[in-house]
């Protein structure tokens, strides 16, 4: 008899595959809606521990379509010859974006999205203590300083766009104050609400 | 020989014998009442004895189990009859409380994986997600306490049934009628490792392609027992029955339960 038995799987980058990504149904829209939100759970935790692991900020649908992308891993299984169909990923992101750990990158379109394995209030805690722990408070900081500082930080590689939602989310309770500087933009950083 | 009592003494006679023996009679009776008294009470001593001995390990061996509950069947005593029924098994061995326990994990493992299986779990699989919701230090289960425990769970009318399909023994915890094509391709799906496709119908049980759509159709969409897979090899649409796969232990996808 044979026995269909899925396991987990370690990839190259070193993450840790849960054992339904070997199942072959896993890949395809299910026409059951519930059998779907199961899929679509399944989908999501797995999009968020592995943005989380690699550091990934942005799912592209396009990431489905050609090989080469930073999230082959996930999105395809060679081992059973899988992968995400584009229009089931645009799927599971219209449904990471209506339940809040995604956002269309930009509003307009449907076809990227930040992945929020960190909220953006989360992020603007990350950046009030990162900026408190390296006695940057009250100092003028270019995004740039952030994004990619002399030493790696739990921020290192933040899109902007991300970077500016934690910004305004402190900017709300006066822990932050965005300022014009002469190549663009620039933040200062205040050490409690006022 | 000796003659016998005639005219009016003789009825005089018959009349006593008749008051001693009823006399007798009841004396033996009550003797025997309280006889039976003096058995039921060393019973019940030997019972409390037992159950406080043998407590622990009804709950722990799955195998004293067994024969403790086959015993109990032979001489007719349901070990589950709770104290209203005057069943003071129960109360003294705690059986019941530990099968209604059983009972409330079942349903546990039976609603946490219904998204997946569709309603349907084998009965091994059950076992295993029970045993490991209960830890490590409760003892054994086996499929005979599963059964036991469902039963139990009848008067819910939760619909809770062990069917066997295909020579497997499998909880439905929906209330659903399996159709006859619906089981066949269970049994099938077992036999390909949860994998079926129209042609293995077609071909093997000699179904028109209509049915095998239709019944494939309505395990899918209405009863979602199974999942839809359109990048298979050979055949293109592959039907996979959840429940038929074997998952691997450690990494169960969101396991609620298994937190603990």
């Amino acid at each position: 008899m044979a026995l269909t038995t899925l396991t987990t799987h370690k990839t190259p980058s070193g993450f840790l595959l849960p054992s339904i990504h070997s199942a072959p149904p896993f890949f395809t829209q299910q026409p059951n809606p519930v059998s779907q939100s199961a899929v679509t759970d399944h989908w999501i935790n797995l999009i968020l521990a592995y943005a989380r692991y690699r550091r990934l900020f942005i799912l592209r649908v396009e990431d489905a379509e050609t090989a080469g992308s930073e999230w082959d891993e996930i999105l395809r299984n060679e081992r059973i010859r899988h992968r995400m169909p584009p229009s089931h990923l645009s799927t599971i992101l219209a449904a990471m974006v209506q339940r809040n750990v995604a956002a269309y990158e930009s509003p307009k379109q449907t076809r990227s999205a930040l992945v929020y394995w960190r909220l953006p209030e989360e992020w603007a805690d990350v950046l009030h203590r990162w900026a408190a722990d390296t006695g940057q408070l009250n100092t003028i900081l270019t995004f740039y300083d952030i994004t990619d500082p002399p030493l790696e930080s739990p921020l290192s590689g933040i899109p902007v766009l991300l970077l500016k939602k934690a910004i305004s989310i402190l900017s709300k309770s006066g822990k932050a104050q965005t300022i014009s500087i002469a190549d663009g933009e620039g933040v200062r950083f205040f050490a409690g609400g006022r | 020989m000796h003659r016998r009592g005639a005219g009016l003494a003789a009825f005089d006679r018959q009349e006593q014998s008749k008051r001693s023996f009823a006399q007798l009679s009841s004396t033996i009776s009550q003797s025997q009442v309280d006889h039976l008294h003096s058995q039921l009470s060393q019973f019940r001593t030997a019972l409390a004895h037992f159950a406080s001995t043998h407590r622990d390990s009804i709950k722990s061996d799955p195998t004293f189990r067994h024969a403790f509950q086959q015993m109990c069947s032979s001489i007719g005593v349901d070990p589950l009859a709770g104290p209203r029924k005057g069943g003071w098994w129960a109360e003294m061995l705690g059986m019941g409380d530990w099968q209604y326990e059983l009972g409330v994990q079942i349903v546990d493992v039976c609603v946490s994986t219904r998204d997946r299986n569709g309603g349907l779990i084998e009965i091994s699989e059950l076992i295993r997600l029970v045993s490991k919701l209960r830890g490590v230090n409760s003892g054994e289960i086996t499929e005979d306490d599963i059964s036991r425990s469902i039963k139990t769970l009848q008067p819910l009318g939760a619909g809770y049934q062990v069917v066997e399909i295909g020579g497997k023994k499998m909880v439905r915890s929906v209330v659903k009628e399996l159709d006859d094509d619906q089981t066949t391709i269970l049994a099938i799906a077992q036999e390909h490792g949860g994998r079926v496709v129209e042609n293995m119908l077609v071909q093997k049980k000699g179904w028109t392609r209509d049915r095998a759509t239709a019944a494939l159709g309505n395990m899918l969409l209405r009863d979602g027992l199974c999942w839809l897979d359109e990048q298979g090899e050979e055949c293109g649409r592959a039907h996979w029955v959840l429940s038929a796969i074997q998952w691997d232990v450690q990494s169960r996808p969101r396991c609620a339960f298994a937190a603990t």
